[in-house]
């Protein structure tokens, strides 16, 4: 079972603005409050496609677990991954393509998933949803389209749960009773109505925390609104008392 | 700015590499950020992470054919 959920949104400021706070969101609690849960972000790859000058970002963040920690605590080191029991590592790939105006991410926890895989896919366009299509088409004839003062995102979680049922996926596909016979230590129908619980227990969960999420930005948008890339940087490394980006 | 996961990293990953500057390998960002990387791999594989990556990589391979092959 896999269950989907997308929404749509727009953002009152010009792409590029919307790009950076993408990757600026979790540079500091100061410039986004609603990022203390995250407690490490680190690029693992960066680089530009020279022929189609898109750039390409693999970032890991940290987070603090949302999951309780007594359910934590019931599980087997081998379902939680073993990386710290309140702590998800989450794989976050972007593509931002600046001259056609989109950028598409995906992210995804990389422990837990023996419990719950999030996968969260956004596509965000510098063109209404209806024009996108036909700009990326103008675009591509070298003939650019405005520069909208708005940012369109369409975001779509999907929650998949294979908690007691190891690759019971393929294996339910190959053999539809091998998906009854028992896996672990939570089997058959059983872990599928667990499973389904698990997927719409976090479904719940995350339409709060995506209003969370959708404000950060709002914040680190504003800021940059105001003051400008540079400044923002540079007031922030002034109070940690660094000069990193004195030029 | 935002901590690494791992402690030892963050003296070199700092100034942080924000946008790709085209084509120029040899500036000095790219230098920091290789460095940086150079730190971060090991602490990857010193955490794990780095098998988790790579489960997510084959993992993610797999769901695009299964996707493809449906439309």
């Amino acid at each position: 079972m896999v269950l989907t959920h997308t929404t749509n949104h727009t953002y009152t400021h010009p792409f590029p603005t919307v790009t950076l706070a993408f990757f600026l969101r979790y540079y500091s609690p100061q410039l986004n409050p609603f990022s203390a849960h995250v407690l490490s972000t680190d690029t693992i790859e960066s680089h530009v496609d020279p022929e189609t000058g898109r750039l390409y970002t693999t970032r890991i963040h940290l987070k603090k677990s949302r999951m309780p920690s007594a359910i934590i605590k019931l599980l087997p080191t081998s379902v939680t991954g073993g990386a710290g029991e309140k702590s998800t590592y989450v794989l976050e790939n972007s593509v931002v393509d600046i001259r056609e105006g989109w950028m598409k991410t995906e992210s995804r926890n990389l422990n837990f998933t023996g419990v719950l895989s999030v996968t969260e896919s956004q596509h965000y366009s510098a063109n209404p949803p209806e024009q996108a299509d036909l700009a990326s088409a103008l675009s591509a004839a070298a003939a650019r389209p405005p520069m909208s003062s708005n940012t369109w995102v369409s975001t779509t979680f999907s929650y998949r749960s294979t908690l007691g049922s190891r690759k019971a996926d393929k294996a339910a596909a190959a053999n539809e009773e091998n998906a009854r016979k028992p896996f672990g230590w939570i089997s058959g129908w059983g872990a599928k109505r667990i499973q389904s619980s698990i997927e719409t227990i976090a479904s719940t969960k995350t339409d709060d925390q995506m209003v969370k999420s959708r404000d950060g930005m709002k914040m680190v948008l504003e800021r940059l609104r105001s003051n400008g890339v540079v400044a923002v940087l540079r007031e922030l490394n002034r109070r940690e008392g660094k000069g990193v980006f004195e030029a | 700015m935002s901590a690494s996961l791992a402690p030892e990293c963050n003296e070199v990953k700092e100034p942080e590499y924000l946008r790709g500057n085209g084509n120029t390998d040899d500036n000095e960002c790219a230098t920091m950020f290789k460095d940086y990387q150079k730190c971060l791999q090991v602490a990857l594989q010193e955490r794990k992470i780095d098998k988790l990556l790579n489960e997510a990589r084959e993992d993610s391979k797999e769901h695009d054919s299964t996707h493809l092959k449906r439309k």
